[in-house]
């Protein structure tokens, strides 16, 4: 009884205990696919929202925004702009964009046609209504 | 353990300090440790869900099958009883007993998952889910974590049944059984938390 | 040097260092329009900045990582590479790959740049880390396969040592989960549901499969403890972090539309994750203390230990300060986010990488280690950097607590743009921190080219 904690038995401990967790997480990730269809609003994805989620994809939004609280930390939450702020002021935003006040953080002009903005503005509508367990804590995001 | 190296020798002696107390393979139970830690902290975490809202707590647990949790707890408590004859078994030499109470158990743990399953099917029928509310995700991770326990022990029971029966194990060389045996006996041990926390307590 | 092959790591060494520096510039860049918001607007605007800065650090990591494998996996399976040449041209595709997507980055806009490389056959663009136009994305997946058949046809000729399997298994896993990047539905859900496969099962799961084999690999080298006991702790540290790590993914799952039962599960899970970093810095300083033997490369020793402490503090104690979903609550998505995001990216990832090369560049260049001269300047930009990068972290907690404050706790909660006002304090230390960080890495660049007795080998 010399060899009590051999590599062996920790080489086993480590592929029954990754495949064992894995395997866990593949049943939890089968229940919440099941799940999603109450949460995920994705009874409101129409052609426009899709349209949307695109343009908001190839202008990389992302990489100053947040949406849902993942992205970069530059600029505002987005995930519930859409009832901060409104249509109209998404609207006139995206088109005011770059401000050009001096020393304060710009947005780019993407050249979104008036039809874009209306498709990013569905997109954003409808991840607002996502159900994400009551967050952002307040309006501000 | 022949080694000139200074930690190994360190470690083995401390090894050898636990091993008087502890049956089966070390790294085992480290591993049962954590085990027991990850469950500890879930039980906590549902008696601290449950303060919050007993009265649903107590109103969905009524509409658990408590007849087939007794019978589990019976099962499991009596394959626990066989793998320990087994595990005697071989301290004896006698393999083929051995192999004998441990398939013993391996009948029991799978009878043990058909009745999970049923009463699984019953939930799912009835339109319950883990999203249903605070008790049924308790209810539906805890047990089910715990089989997916139990379907591990049964695979580690299986491969020392083959081990003993091709005489992998004797009176003297017999750690892999202790081992096997060790997690059993948690499995059991987490279910008789388990079965009263989820099913009885009120 | 061992075995001719391992030459070939030198490549991947350089390239990674010069992509690193890349990296640090476009971060002082973005961390500037931080304070003055239209620095290099325009021309660079925030958005392209960082796109740059974080796509830099996965492919100079994946360099590392490449160089690692090819420099260590000869030694461990005891025979050369399998082809050395695959390796070389993988490392030009791979190359030519990173600097054509940053520069499509830099020279032209993210739109005509998806629209050019094919994001309307199959759309994957344009979402956070996972930026890369279609072509590079298919690039990664080639340059992968090659990596690992490479390493995989090696390793089977030869010794199959507990070092080789872990880290083949790690990046067969990098390869495996990079897969879900292609997968990119309209439902924002799945979409950020999947995108964590990526993202959390990389870098809180396989990559620290990587992690685990290189810091073994050197600390078997520079303290000459016996394999046997490294590679069962390095067995035993890298299950912990599997059982913790993937079911931890679910403390990304809280806000985003999944099932609230993730806040529990997650919750649960990434609370335990410290653990195994806690291991890895116990383990690495017991097996320094144990050494049986003095390697003359002091500073590859320094690089090792300074990974498991630091990978600890900014994986471990800043993943675990926002974890708890209550906590998470008010904390996502907040400055405190990429406080915990910086310093675990280089504490665990950045220094493990480095130490490689601090092991493994002075054999390649035909030495046991460098200079007396050299290291100590080596040892300075770890001090430089390491120190710089915990007070950039400082700076960004406080900020992010600040943040967390002003907009989400208050009973006037103000607007986003109107607390970053209020915080540019944060942001104009961290950018400090930033240069002194830059110092540390032109010291860093400078130690190679430090002339003096070098130590041969025993």
């Amino acid at each position: 009884m010399s060899a009590t904690f051999t590599k062996s038995m920790a080489r086993n401990v480590f592929y029954g205990g990754g495949l064992f967790f894995f395997l866990l997480f593949i049943a939890l990730t089968f229940d919440t696919m099941q799940a999603l269809p109450k949460r995920d609003n994705s009874q409101n994805i129409t052609p426009a929202v899709a349209h949307g989620k695109k343009l908001w994809e190839v202008n990389n939004c992302i990489g100053c925004h947040t949406l849902l609280g993942e992205g970069a930390y530059f600029a505002p939450e987005l995930g519930n702009v859409y009832p901060r702020r409104g249509p109209d002021f998404i609207k006139a935003w995206i088109k005011g964009q770059p401000t050009g006040a001096p020393g304060r953080r710009q947005m780019p002009q993407f050249n979104l046609s008036d039809a874009d903005i209306d498709d990013v503005i569905a997109f954003l509508k409808y991840a607002s209504e996502i159900n994400t367990n009551k967050w952002p804590p307040n309006i501000e995001g | 353990m022949q080694t000139t190296n200074m930690i190994s020798v360190k470690e083995s002696s401390l090894e050898k300090i636990e091993y008087q107390n502890l049956p089966g393979d070390f790294a085992l139970w480290i591993f049962i440790f954590a085990e027991m830690l990850v469950f500890g902290v879930l039980f906590i975490a549902y008696a601290f869900s449950r303060a919050q809202n007993v009265a649903l707590f107590n109103d969905s647990q009524l509409t658990l099958n408590r007849g087939f949790g007794a019978i589990n707890t019976v099962i499991l408590i009596t394959s626990s009883y066989f793998v320990v004859r087994g595990v005697a078994a071989i301290k004896k030499d006698l393999t083929h007993q051995c192999a004998y109470w441990l398939s013993g158990a391996l009948v029991l743990g799978s009878v043990f998952v058909g009745i999970k399953m049923v009463e699984f099917y019953e939930k799912f029928n009835a339109g319950i889910s883990m999203s249903t509310n605070n008790f049924y995700m308790f209810y539906l991770s805890l047990t089910f974590f715990h089989l997916m326990h139990v379907l591990m022990g049964m695979v580690i029971l299986a491969t020392i049944i083959a081990r003993t029966r091709r005489g992998a194990y004797s009176a003297k060389q017999h750690t892999g059984v202790e081992t096997g045996a060790s997690f059993w006996h948690m499995v059991d041990f987490l279910w008789i938390i388990l079965f009263p926390l989820v099913y009885v307590i009120r | 040097m061992k075995y001719k092959s391992q030459a070939v790591a030198k490549l991947y060494f350089i390239a990674a260092i010069a992509l690193f520096l890349g990296q640090i510039i476009f971060g002082l860049i973005m961390g500037l329009q931080y304070v003055v918001g239209d620095f290099l607007f325009p021309a660079i605007p925030f958005n392209v900045a960082r796109m740059v800065h974080t796509n830099l650090l996965i492919v100079w990591l994946l360099f590392g990582f490449m160089g690692a494998s090819y420099y260590l996996i000869p030694e461990e399976t005891e025979t050369e590479l399998f082809s050395p040449k695959l390796a070389i041209i993988t490392f030009w595709v791979f190359l030519a790959a990173g600097v054509l997507t940053i520069l499509g980055y830099l020279l032209v806009p993210y739109a005509a740049l998806a629209k050019m490389t094919g994001n309307d056959l199959l759309n994957t663009m344009g979402r956070e880390f996972l930026e890369q136009p279609l072509p590079t994305k298919v690039g990664i997946v080639l340059v992968a396969l090659s990596w690992l058949f490479n390493i995989t046809m090696t390793m089977l000729k030869g010794r199959k040592t507990a070092i080789s399997l872990v880290l083949t298994l790690g990046m067969l896993g990098l390869a495996v989960f990079f897969l879900f990047s292609f997968y990119d539905p309209v439902n924002l859900v799945k979409d950020k549901f999947y995108w964590w496969w990526v993202v959390h099962l990389w870098v809180e799961g396989v990559w620290e499969l990587i992690l685990g084999a290189m810091l073994a690999f050197v600390l078997i080298k520079v303290t000459g403890v016996d394999r046997e006991v490294v590679e069962k702790w390095l067995y035993v540290i890298i299950t912990m972090t599997l059982v913790t790590g993937i079911i931890g993914t679910g403390h990304h799952y809280y806000w985003i539309g999944a099932p609230a039962y993730w806040q529990w599960w997650g919750s649960i899970f990434s609370a335990l994750e410290p653990i195994p970093f806690f291991m890895m810095t116990v383990f690495a300083f017991n097996m320094v203390n144990k050494r049986r033997r003095e390697h003359p490369n002091k500073a590859a020793t320094l690089w090792a230990l300074g990974t498991s402490v630091m990978a600890f503090l900014g994986a471990g104690l800043w993943g675990f300060l926002h974890t708890l979903a209550p906590i998470n609550y008010y904390a996502h998505g907040t400055q405190l986010t990429a406080a915990h995001g910086h310093l675990a990216f280089y504490g665990a990832y950045a220094l493990v990488v480095l130490t490689m090369i601090s092991y493994a560049m002075p054999i390649l260049r035909g030495r046991a280690a460098n200079p007396e001269r050299a290291q100590i300047m080596e040892m300075w930009a770890f001090w430089l950097m390491t120190v710089s990068m915990f007070f950039i972290t400082l700076f960004l907690t406080g900020a992010g607590i600040v943040q967390i404050w002003l907009q989400r706790l208050s009973s006037t909660p103000m607007s986003f743009m109107a607390v970053q006002d209020q915080i540019s304090i944060f942001y104009w230390a961290r950018e400090g921190a930033g240069i002194v960080f830059l110092i540390g890495l032109t010291l860093y660049i400078r130690s190679f080219f430090v002339k003096g007795e070098s130590k041969a080998f025993e």
